[in-house]
């Protein structure tokens, strides 16, 4: 074993173990709340709520550890699934130091970019939730403001627009990446049209749906060599 | 003040965030060390892994922020405790107030903090809250291994489709957010009516071209700082015209 798959290994112990820890806490805190004041929820209530929220989360679950873990390497991953945020904030960051270090997500240096990415931004974010927990009197009337209402709805636009660019006009990962993105984003616009505009609460199916019909995409243009990088040209 | 928010606003709740907060924190930095530790040992510049700390920290800023106003709109229903340790740990506002609202139905009351939501209802609440959002991590802490493994094969038998497959990925999720953008205004371009302004639009393309700008900037003049402001100079560009628009 070279050091590095040593890193890797070490990198998937310490994610279990820490992951373990996140889910104690996750059931402990529901569990002490209700040891403590002495609260005890209906089991059978309990069961049938859980139960209709389980059959549509499990499945979302497993196909978003589908979609993002080979995005966030190992050390990103358990990561990712701990402090969550994935979309909006995690993949985001990722892509972003990605793209500016020139780095190839599958690389030993784009595993450690991607790590040291998804850690600072989890950092960043628990911090301000910590520090809105304590300044919410003060913070309330701005976090409200009707004036900036505009702008926090506009956020994702905002990211995406600015993310989408920077992405597609990049080949980082070894080919133009902007080839991969016709598909689905066709594809996406004309499916939200037919939605009414509006992918609303779906949102979370269109995503993995997309992300699947695009790596069916990018497989044909590959395939037909109207998407190459450098080892496919080594290959050849 | 209702009965539950006696339990949700109490100090014994605030002790727990104050762990897990800890705790995310500790897991977070433990990773962050580990990777830098070997990225040092595995020759790469220093200042390639302080860059990438910096414009992950900058970058997160902005969007941290609608997290904060969902932490805001949950308190006067949930208490602040509960919602700070959900939204730190995995959570998101939409689910969390969807699972709270599934929590008071299953025991029979109409919403959150209506009539009859005593501090039962709110632990039957905590719970679906709790165990409905484990299992992404419940399935990276089992199988993680196999399918990095499964990758890592992938990329042994052809290394040129991995990155693209990747690749392809990340275009899946783009293509949904910017189409999520696009599509209302090509529908308002055909209404007959004429609607209130569609400000994704003009946000998107505000901050597309600010970040278009700055990549210019930053290549070929070799102004190379802006690197680390480029993507948040360009969001609040873009959320600043969607203030402007609506004035």
């Amino acid at each position: 074993m070279n050091s590095y798959d040593h890193y890797i290994s070490s990198m998937h112990r310490i994610g279990r173990i820490t992951g373990i820890i996140a889910l104690f806490f996750i059931v402990g805190v529901p569990a002490l709340t209700c040891w403590k004041f002495g609260i005890f929820p209906p089991i059978g209530n309990l069961l049938a709520g859980l139960g209709s929220i389980l059959v549509v989360f499990v499945p979302i679950a497993f196909i978003e550890v589908m979609m993002y873990t080979p995005m966030a390497g190992v050390g990103g991953s358990y990561l990712l699934f701990v402090t969550g945020n994935l979309t909006n904030l995690r993949i985001p960051a990722l892509i972003m130091c990605l793209e500016s270090a020139q780095v190839q997500s599958t690389t030993e240096e784009g595993e450690i970019i991607s790590t040291i990415a998804i850690a600072a931004s989890a950092l960043t974010t628990t911090i301000i939730i910590g520090l809105g927990v304590i300044l919410l009197v003060p913070l309330t009337p701005i976090l409200q403001d009707p004036t900036l209402k505009p702008a926090f709805d506009n956020i994702l636009p905002a990211l995406f627009g600015a993310l989408g660019v920077a992405w597609m006009g990049s080949s980082t990962s070894g080919f133009s990446q902007w080839r991969v993105a016709v598909v689905p984003g066709i594809l996406a616009i004309a499916v939200i049209l037919v939605m009414g505009g509006h992918a609303g609460k779906f949102i979370g199916i269109l995503i993995p749906g997309m992300g699947a019909i695009s790596i069916l995409a990018a497989r044909i243009l590959y395939k037909r060599g109207w998407i190459t990088t450098d080892a496919s040209h080594a290959k050849q | 003040m209702k009965d539950y928010l006696n339990v949700a606003n109490s100090s014994f709740l605030a002790v727990l965030g104050g762990l897990v907060f800890l705790f995310i924190l500790s897991q977070s930095t433990l990773f962050l060390l580990k990777a830098w530790r070997r990225g040092v040992h595995a020759g790469i510049d220093k200042e390639k892994l302080k860059a990438a700390i910096r414009q992950s920290v900058i970058f997160s800023i902005i969007p941290s922020l609608p997290i904060l106003i969902s932490l805001v709109a949950m308190a006067p229903v949930l208490g602040i405790y509960f919602p700070w340790i959900r939204l730190s740990i995995i959570g998101s506002a939409p689910y969390e107030l969807m699972a709270a609202d599934v929590g008071a139905k299953s025991m029979g009351v109409t919403g959150l903090g209506a009539e009859g939501y005593t501090a039962a209802v709110f632990a039957n609440s905590m719970w679906i809250m709790s165990l409905g959002i484990v299992w992404g991590l419940v399935i990276v802490i089992f199988f993680l291994n196999r399918i990095q493994g499964t990758i890592s094969k992938a990329k042994k038998k052809d290394a040129g489709w991995v990155p693209i497959m990747i690749g392809a990925l990340f275009a899946g999720l783009l293509s949904v957010f910017l189409a999520d953008v696009i599509a209302p205004s090509i529908l308002q371009l055909f209404a007959d009516e004429v609607g209130k302004p569609v400000l994704g639009l003009p946000v998107l393309l505000v901050s597309a071209v600010s970040m278009g700008f700055f990549g210019i900037l930053i290549k070929k003049f070799k102004m190379n700082r802006l690197q680390d402001f480029a993507l948040s100079f360009s969001m609040v560009f873009g959320m600043a015209s969607a203030v402007l628009i609506s004035l």
